[in-house]
């Protein structure tokens, strides 16, 4: 902190930070909270303490269904966008093809349209060529919305990386595809990495595209919850809710072990 | 194979996917919203515009979304300043502070509020034991409640946004203001916040869009009597099944976005050169 | 080992062409330097020796083999870069195997063999498992000089390898450089814009200018003998002076713009330019010396004092001792060895 702060500024600096804290944090701790009540109905604090959600919850088809959809959807969304975007970062940064910077905007244009939007359009064309929608919808629509953060982490890593090294190692003697695979992609490592988390985090807990692509049988574990929250909900939500939370944690644990956390959160 | 055919391989992929997947549905999706069962109609723009029920849905998702930016800026400019400037350690876990809620999906946040802000819930209970609030007082399904709950859904982009930028602002900057006379604050109006108005422009930007096109958090906390537009679209695409209507809507709504964010990007581009 | 043979390169980008028809022979074992300022085609003509750069026209021959067409992979070169261009990913002795495995170079026995040995030769073996980004700027540069000696190329190209070090380092190099050369005798092209790295480095020394060769030579010849006002300005910071040469009642000599006369032996009469290197004249007491000027500044060096004077209108920067001193303003002599004065063509 920049010295020579009055006393009261530092006094009020720090009031403003718990009380941001306790706004940021509240919901997710009430959730945690709630999950652990013995009581049927909920209710914050929470009354006892009981693990009876988290059985109901591991033994309802309903809840397990929908997670090993999330789960099935977030891992291929998360290998096609991170090789697709990948692949198409490394092409924009050279800045060879034709049309380069229009090929960027191109890229990261899901970012700037609201999912709702998209998904409407999803939808609609789904519907009209295809008729019902099914788990590749998913995939599809995840991964357009996910590409531009791969494509944006990998051309930032790329960005910052030595431009000499491909004709470094082409003196060397390394052909095209050694280039590729032995210069080029580790260089985007952490990039991919990068990339990657933000695919896997987004595809599994993205609600809107979710909700507008579903169907009986095809229920992401958000539209489940979602669907229970607007009907009947019972602290067996707060029990998914809470498991949601702690993968979470343990994604941002792993980031931080692997890029870490601060270098992620610029990206 | 020369240079120009391996970077065509390495974006064709991408671009097929983006073309066939995104701007395919996109256009799909406009010609759906003028598109009636005698041919092309203005039809569904006419009902939306001309129904004093759908202005105030309009209405609404506009003004909740200014004061959901302001809020977050208000809030997001000092929280990335300290950011910028606290110690190494602090700064650590002050972004995971940001990012834990930020990674956590937007349906489970919901629900902490919906719990936090019930009849019977911890803030209307602490309001009323402080006898700030009579015995009847809600919260849930009010504005303040989407109001609140999207603030929280909403400040860590506005945060991150403007943090990538405070931190380039080199902090010899405000102690030269400092040895020119300006006290702490003076230096911070003066010499930060000039400097940070582009990441608070592009943070305003991408909280406004995100807030006016989100439907999930003001339909658990506000509602079905108070609609915003995309709870309207979702509405009409799930429930009355009209889909050229929600179309017209998901028009009318990306329109309105651009209408309010191109003037607003210009202008502070214009500033900012300036 | 092998020659090298350029023949009328000719490189356009776009509208631009930056290299007007360039022929060079290199022989074996040589060391030669491009020497130029930014911007004179050095760089791009290594680049095109090494097929990072295609020709607009003419040809690239490397040890009689026509080259011209073949991409860099499938040339037997070497290049160090100025930044170096280590891979991050990859530690020292990684680092150093690269081309050993692209190129196929031996077993993985020979390999590891080779790359010891090239490290010991820059006195790094004892770094091999480190990771670029923890070494000094200096131990960096000496994995990429490994690195490219370590397959022994028919040609080792350089591109500024030295311009990011510091002055000490720098001079340590240049020594490294040139006994790795003369145990290697691998045929070397270096760029660089200095001159005084060019002139103690190579075997031969190419002054290129606006995509042509100025002049080429030994060291000392091109040094001594500047055959125009660029290489004479760009190898020794000389002063340049307009002069009229002709047949005088005294003899021949130089009439220089303001009427004064120094006596001259070179040269063909008419319009040229003198050439007085800044250490090849001394100043003395107004009226004692060949030329007559006026001191407008006095340059304080330490060992030396530098002294800006001016004459006929030009500055004449004068190199000296610090015994006498003449202040700002005072009407001098320079004191000039006819013999050492250079005749030039006027540009």
């Amino acid at each position: 902190m920049v010295k020579s702060i009055s006393t009261p500024l530092r006094i009020a600096t720090m009031v403003f930070v718990v009380f941001t804290a306790i706004f940021l944090l509240a919901p997710l701790v009430v959730v945690v909270g709630v999950s652990v009540s013995e009581s049927q109905f909920i209710a914050f604090p929470p009354s006892g303490f009981s693990l009876r959600w988290y059985e109901e919850v591991l033994g309802s088809d309903a809840y397990v269904g929908a997670a090993w959809i999330s789960l099935r959807v977030a891992i291929l969304v998360t290998i096609t966008a991170t090789v697709v975007g990948g692949a198409a970062a490394i092409a924009l940064h050279r800045r060879k093809l034709p049309f380069s910077s229009a090929l960027a905007t191109f890229f990261l244009s899901p970012l700037v349209l609201p999912t709702i939007i998209y998904a409407i359009g999803m939808l609609m064309l789904w519907s009209a060529i295809f008729g019902p929608v099914s788990i590749v919808t998913l995939w599809l629509s995840h991964t357009v919305v996910t590409i531009p953060y791969v494509v944006r982490t990998t051309l930032a890593v790329l960005s910052e990386s030595n431009p000499f090294l491909e004709e470094a190692a082409q003196t060397m003697g390394a052909s095209r595809l050694q280039r590729l695979w032995l210069v080029v992609v580790p260089q985007c490592r952490p990039g991919l990495i990068a990339g990657a988390f933000f695919a896997f985090n987004i595809s599994f807990d993205e609600a809107v595209l979710a909700l507008f692509l579903r169907k009986p049988g095809l229920t992401t574990l958000p539209v489940q919850i979602y669907g229970q929250l607007e009907f009947s909900p019972d602290p067996s939500v707060a029990a998914v809710s809470t498991i949601m939370i702690a993968l979470t944690i343990t994604l941002i644990l792993v980031i931080d072990r692997m890029l870490g956390v601060q270098k992620f959160a610029s990206a | 194979m020369n240079d120009r055919a391996e970077n065509t391989l390495l974006v064709l992929p991408g671009l097929a996917l983006l073309a066939l997947a995104f701007f395919v549905p996109i256009t799909q999706m406009l010609i759906l919203s003028v598109s009636g069962d005698d041919g092309p109609t203005l039809a569904h723009f006419t009902r939306f515009l001309g129904d004093p029920y759908y202005l105030g849905v309009l209405w609404r998702t506009v003004r909740l979304s200014v004061l959901i930016t302001l809020i977050c800026a208000a809030i997001g400019f000092p929280l990335a300043y300290i950011m910028a400037r606290v110690g190494p350690r602090l700064r650590l876990w002050l972004i995971v502070l940001v990012i834990l809620p930020l990674m956590t999906s937007v349906v489970v946040r919901t629900f902490g509020w919906m719990v936090l802000l019930s009849r019977s819930g911890l803030i209307p209970d602490m309001l009323r034991d402080l006898g700030l609030v009579g015995r009847n007082f809600a919260i849930m399904q009010t504005e303040t409640a989407i109001v609140i709950g999207m603030v929280q859904v909403l400040l860590p982009f506005m945060t991150l946004s403007i943090l990538g930028i405070v931190t380039r602002i080199d902090p010899r900057l405000e102690e030269a203001a400092r040895t020119m006379g300006c006290s702490f604050l003076q230096s911070l109006r003066t010499v930060v916040l000039p400097l940070a108005v582009p990441g608070i422009i592009a943070g305003s930007l991408l909280v406004f869009t995100l807030s006016a096109s989100s439907f999930v958090t003001p339909n658990l906390l506000g509602g079905a009597r108070i609609q915003v537009l995309a709870a309207s679209i979702y509405r009409s695409v799930t429930q009355t099944l009209d889909w050229p209507f929600a179309a017209a809507q998901a028009v009318i709504l990306f329109v309105g976005i651009l209408l309010i964010l191109v003037p607003y990007a210009r202008l502070a581009g214009g500033r900012s050169n300036g | 080992m092998a020659d090298v043979r350029l023949t009328q390169i000719k490189k356009s980008f776009g509208q631009v062409e930056v290299l007007h028809g360039i022929t060079l022979d290199i022989v074996s074992g040589e060391f030669i330097s491009l020497l130029g300022a930014s911007g004179c085609g050095k760089t791009t003509l290594l680049r095109i020796v090494a097929g990072l750069e295609g020709v607009t026209s003419g040809t690239v021959e490397i040890a009689g083999r026509d080259v011209t067409e073949l991409p860099p992979e499938k040339r037997d070169i070497s290049m160090m870069f100025q930044s170096y261009a280590l891979l991050p990913h990859l530690s020292v002795s990684e680092n150093v195997r690269f081309p050993l495995r692209m190129r196929k170079i031996g077993s993985r026995d020979e390999q590891a063999e080779k790359v010891r040995d090239a490290l010991e030769t820059v006195q790094l073996g004892h770094l091999a498992d480190r990771k670029p980004r923890q070494l000094s700027g200096g131990q960096q540069q000496r994995v990429a000089l490994a690195r490219a000696i370590v397959s022994r190329p028919q040609v080792l190209l350089l591109d500024e390898p030295l311009s990011n070090l510091d002055a000490r380092l720098r001079e340590d190099m240049q020594v490294e450089l040139i006994e790795i050369h003369k145990r290697l005798g691998l045929t070397s092209i270096f760029v660089t814009h200095d001159q005084e790295e060019a002139l103690s480095l190579s075997d031969r020394v190419v002054l290129l200018n606006g995509g042509k060769v100025e002049q080429e030579g030994a060291p000392s010849e091109i040094y001594s003998n500047p055959a125009t006002g660029f290489a004479s300005n760009f190898l020794g910071a000389a002063n340049l002076l307009p002069a009229t040469l002709s047949q005088t009642s005294g003899g021949r000599a130089a009439k220089l713009e303001d009427g004064q006369v120094i006596p001259i032996e070179a040269g063909e009469d008419g319009d040229v330019t003198l050439s007085l290197r800044q250490e090849d004249a001394t100043l003395c007491a107004d009226g004692e010396g060949a030329l007559s000027g006026v001191v407008a500044a006095r340059i304080y060096l330490g060992a030396r004092n530098r002294y800006v004077v001016k004459v006929a209108g030009h500055e004449v920067r004068v190199l000296t001792g610090t015994e006498d001193v003449f202040e700002s303003g005072t009407r001098v002599g320079l004191k000039i060895d006819p013999a050492r004065v250079r005749v030039l063509p006027r540009d």
